[in-house]
């Protein structure tokens, strides 16, 4: 029988929309979690498969020696597809003329991720290409047509071999931003490799395996050849590890999505946990009555699991429909934005937003149902009678417990569910204590106002304790709105700073000194803008503070290094520079920038000087063209790598360089319809290499777009839960409210002075929560930005105005329409709903 | 004796120390009879009905109904006795707001586990003149309308003993008139035992017995004093 008037007070409700907020509550979160991490994990595998590109692979397995074929072997067991990348570098010979070219060495399938592009004469735009040069021919980047003075079909000769130039590479997935490394590259099959007798025992060269395929292959994969590498000479990566502007917009991207997602969840799950609360106490009467007719305690409990099991069913039901729907929708939007089709998604994340509904209403409405179930029969007869309230402290375990598990079970991560929910935790107390003075504050000044401010202040005087906790809950609601939206758009801000519309396209490297006036000169008549043009001196540095620099630790040097007798360096030649004024982009850190100072001296970048542990007042020895020379370090700079401008390890003043024979590089901005111009712009300066960023801008443009999108969907996702916890906390406060506004309306308050004092007292409470909301949104900000985003901590002063304003706008007009229906009816309604 | 209280006293604790509410009552009511327990407001009639109804704890003394000594009931034993042989009718009505004129009324039977209660639930609303609103919810009820549902979930599952608190303090004297002379003929009907709380004196003449509470002591009434 028990479990039919479970049914029927189930049907009933919820067509008399009884239960509507809390049934939105638990669809919102399973919507909420669902939506999101199905739309991120289908997002973030496309992101990853798109932006694999730039390795031409899933993974790559780079080695200074040659990789075992067993290794390849075993990876197409598992399904996986590989290729061959071998990179050297070596002199190539045409036309009498000499050049260091990057030999590209790859086998079939190159590039496993991404596209090659190739043309039939340098300096266009090139066409996709699914084939490898044939044997005996070599495909070349355009640069190289102008430093050997190629013209196509010429033969080109590198080592033993020779090769002829039959394509113009003009477009490689996996070339990388490093500027000045990379010399014009040459592009030769696997196979042919061994002809050329360029490789030796002590050859320098990167031996790469890429490897391509599922998530799950190549986590097993992984598994199996992880421990067989060698630290010192293998290393393993995936697109998101490294300092690409790329990778950290990636994993900025990641991070954000994470966050938002979880504050997303933790809004929602609030509005389950207000809307649980109100869901009990509205049946407290129901089950006196039960108790009364001759219902036991167990039939009660019975009745209520039922209906509640019943409800969240239904609405965890509702809630992955919906969720489906809203992603399916929005993903079918994106793709079409972008013009790609994303993967699809794994069965996580409808588990993981099932769970979070059961989860959620289930733990949070345990302490309320067994407050309900507490209730004594009396309660018929003295209505202010309720249930045990003993184990209080039980709700707040519950509570918290559930609300940690969730957010350990959406970020799988320990310490950043710890640090969100102890900070949380920690700004939820300090939040309650501030509130209850502002309010107490707020009295004080409402005694001395007109008769509605008076009541609102009363009001919120004597509802000090509930009054605090539904704070708590609009503060954290606004809070967590303004700290996504303000996120969002440091985040976008941060990636449009870096990639700005007239972003420099190119870089020309090798000017000649004499040149650099009428390059600049071209520069001026073509209406071209391009950065300063910087001379660049190659050098190494072979001392730091009178201690040898190696440039490989290997078994033999390593204990000279670990007695501190030599220490590891960078490893290969640096592009030097002087300069007068510090660079565009570039910011001194420590020490100073030596202005006038004509002393020879040195300024490093600040992460080259973390990596050698340099510090201001260190020396460095440099080696330049046999001349070795000692200088301090006088200051440490941060450089924008995102910005594609040239950057460099170490500047120098110009006293210190500027006799030494130098190059001079420069990058700048070129519209792609005048691409077909740059071979005649720069016939006059045959020596100058070119290389062509355009792709690379365009693909990372397009990434940012996609994560932009999601951002957006993300904020509206954790707007709606704001709202639901504010609309649930209004409600459940309107029912509190009900009793005092009969008794102010018999005496006969007028219902202007009702709704106005109702809404002055949700101004106030909007308001002081808002302005809680932005100190502690701006304090975690500050947080995240350093600690999270790696990105500088700016203050967001405008927001101290709109926070406690919107917060009070919107309270308010919540709590005016939730009430507006109570003022409207008349005395005696209310009287007969409420005994 | 279908109900006998001994010696039944009452005190609360409250912060300026123990009040004692009743005092130690004897009382006897026999199967049949109608009881009205009339007095000023805090005399503690409704402390005594709840007390008769199981619904609170004595705090000495004992309430027996068919010689069942309250006492030795634990909570549920005492919910499954209210839902065997009790019925009520409150000042306030008290019906599920969320459930029909037709449901709340099928209630009480449906939680003793009753067969047919939707079938005698009809049969009691149109005794009470309610057929045609069965579907009705509270709220769409008048006040005298939710009382008569509230009497004709009273007597559903034809209990033994009826409890009535004020049953018309809450109406006009109109709709009061009807609603008393409905309840009135029901009990009669059903050969109810009717304990009735209320300080309207013509509604208590009706009864057959007058017992008159004066600060938490207990006195039957000749009917001309009520």
């Amino acid at each position: 029988m028990w479990h039919k008037i479970s049914f029927r007070l189930l049907k009933q409700e919820l067509k008399r929309g009884e239960l509507t907020i809390m049934a939105l509550a638990i669809i919102l979160s399973v919507t909420a979690v669902l939506s999101l991490s199905l739309f991120s994990e289908r997002l973030q595998s496309g992101l990853l498969e798109r932006s694999s590109e730039f390795l031409a692979a899933d993974r790559v397995l780079s080695s200074r020696r040659d990789i075992p074929q067993e290794w390849l072997d075993r990876a197409d067991e598992e399904g996986i597809q590989s290729a061959w990348r071998v990179i050297f570098n070596s002199m190539a010979f045409a036309n009498d003329k000499l050049e260091l070219v990057d030999i590209k060495a790859v086998s079939d399938g190159y590039p496993l991720r991404g596209e090659l592009k190739v043309a039939d004469k340098p300096f266009v735009e090139g066409q996709v290409t699914n084939t490898l040069p044939p044997a005996g021919e070599a495909w070349v980047a355009s640069s190289l047509f102008q430093a050997l003075s190629l013209e196509m079909g010429d033969f080109i000769e590198v080592g033993n071999s020779r090769f002829k130039v039959t394509k113009v590479v003009t477009y490689e997935p996996d070339v990388g931003f490093s500027v000045f490394t990379d010399s014009p590259n040459v592009i030769i099959r696997y196979s042919q490799l061994a002809e050329t007798g360029l490789i030796q025992p002590g050859s320098r060269v990167r031996y790469n395996v890429l490897f391509a395929g599922t998530p799950t292959q190549l986590d097993n994969y992984e598994n199996w050849l992880l421990p067989q590498l060698n630290d010192d000479t293998h290393s393993w990566r995936s697109i998101e590890d490294g300092d690409s502007p790329l990778a950290r917009a990636l994993n900025r991207a990641e991070r954000f999505m994470m966050l938002a997602s979880l504050l997303g969840v933790v809004l929602a799950a609030t509005a389950v946990a207000v809307a649980a609360q109100r869901y009990c106490q509205r049946n407290y009467d129901v089950v006196a009555i039960f108790k009364t007719l001759g219902a036991g305690k167990q039939q009660i409990r019975k009745i209520f699991v039922l209906h509640l099991l019943l409800l969240t069913g239904i609405s965890v039901g509702i809630g992955i429909l919906l969720g489906w729907l809203i992603q399916s929708y929005v993903i079918n939007w994106v793709a079409e934005q972008l013009g790609a089709s994303l993967p699809s998604a794994s069965w996580r994340p409808y588990a993981l937003a099932i769970a979070t509904g059961l989860i959620s209403a289930v733990m949070f409405t345990l302490y309320p149902l067994f407050r309900l179930i507490s209730i004594p029969p009396l309660r018929v007869l003295h209505r202010q009678m309720v249930g045990v309230q003993a184990i209080r402290w039980l709700q707040w375990i519950l509570s918290g417990g559930t609300i940690y598990g969730l957010l350990v079970l959406y970020s799988q991560q320990w310490w950043l569910s710890t640090a969100l929910f102890v900070g949380g935790a920690f700004a939820a107390g300090i939040l309650l204590l501030i509130g209850r003075l502002l309010i107490g504050a707020g009295r004080k000044a409402g005694m001395q106002a007109g008769s509605a401010w008076r009541l609102a202040m009363a009001g919120l005087q004597r509802r000090a304790s509930a009054n605090s906790v539904q704070m708590l809950s609009f503060s954290t609601a606004i809070m967590l709105l303004l700290l996504v939206i303000v996120m969002r758009n440091d985040l976008l801000a941060d990636w449009q700073r870096q990639l700005p519309a007239d972003a420099p396209n190119y870089f020309a490297l090798n000017i000649a000194e004499e040149k650099v006036d009428d390059l600049r000169a071209m520069f001026a008549r073509e209406d071209i803008e391009a950065t300063d043009q910087y001379p660049l001196i190659p050098g190494r540095v072979t001392h730091h503070n009178g201690t040898e620099l190696i440039d490989e630790v290997t078994k033999e040097n390593r204990e000279e290094v670990e007695r501190g007798d030599r220490e590891e360096g960078f490893g290969r030649e640096l592009s030097l520079t002087w300069r007068d004024t510090v660079p565009p982009n570039n910011e001194i850190v420590s020490g100073e920038w030596w202005g006038d100072n004509a002393e020879p001296q040195v300024s490093v970048e600040k992460q080259a000087a973390e990596r050698l542990e340099i510090k201001v007042g260190d020396t460095l020895t440099f080696n330049i063209g046999g001349e070795v020379f000692t200088v301090p370090v006088t200051s440490l700079r941060e450089a924008d790598w995102g910005s594609l401008q040239p950057n460099f390890y170490m500047i120098f003043n110009t006293s210190t360089l500027a006799d030494f024979p130098a190059t001079y590089i420069t990058s700048f901005h070129l519209d792609s319809e005048r691409k077909d111009e740059l071979y005649q712009l720069f016939r006059p300066f045959p020596e100058a290499s070119l290389i062509d960023l355009d792709a690379i801008i365009d693909q990372i443009r397009e990434v940012i777009s996609q994560v932009s999108i999601a951002i957006l969907f993300v904020l509206v996702l954790v707007m709606i839960a704001g709202a639901l916890v504010l609309i649930a906390q209004v409600q459940a406060s309107m029912e509190e409210r009900q009793k005092e506004l009969v008794i102010l309306r018999t005496l006969g308050a007028s219902g202007k002075l009702l709704s106005r004092s109702i809404s002055y007292e949700f101004l106030m409470l909007g308001a002081i929560s808002g302005l809680i909301a932005t100190i502690a949104m701006d304090l975690s900000l500050l947080i995240l930005q350093t600690q999270v985003f790696n990105m500088d901590a700016t203050w967001h002063w405008r927001l101290w105005l709109v926070g406690p304003i919107s917060g009070a706008v919107v309270v308010a007009l919540l709590g005016r329409l939730a009430c507006s229906r109570l003022v409207r009816r008349n005395t005696a309604q209310l009287i007969r709903k409420l005994i | 004796m279908l109900i006998q209280t001994q010696q039944l006293e009452k005190i609360v604790e409250t912060s300026e120390g123990p009040l004692q509410i009743l005092q130690p009552i004897d009382l006897a009511i026999n199967a049949g009879e109608t009881v009205a327990i009339v007095g000023a407001s805090g005399s503690g009639k409704s402390t005594l009905l709840s007390l008769l109804a199981g619904l609170d704890i004595a705090t000495h003394g004992d309430v027996l109904i068919e010689n069942e000594k309250l006492s030795d009931l634990d909570e549920e034993q005492r919910a499954k006795l209210r839902a065997d042989k009790v019925g009520f009718i409150f000042q306030s009505f008290l019906l599920v707001p969320s459930l029909s004129a037709l449901e709340n009324v099928m209630l009480p039977a449906e939680l003793a586990g009753h067969k047919g209660a939707e079938k005698e639930a009809r049969e009691l609303l149109e005794k009470v003149g309610l057929a045609d609103r069965w579907h009705h919810y509270p709220n769409q009820l008048s006040g005298g309308e939710q009382q008569r549902v509230a009497i004709a979930r009273a007597f559903v599952g034809q209990p033994k003993i009826l409890f009535a608190d004020e049953p018309t303090g809450n109406l006009d004297s109109k709709t009061g008139d009807k609603v008393e002379q409905l309840l009135f003929d029901l009990n009669k009907d059903y050969g109810t035992t009717l304990v009735m709380v209320t300080h309207d004196t013509t509604l208590a003449k009706r009864c057959q017995r007058i017992l008159n509470m004066e600060a938490g002591q207990l006195a039957e009434a000749s009917r001309d004093v009520a």
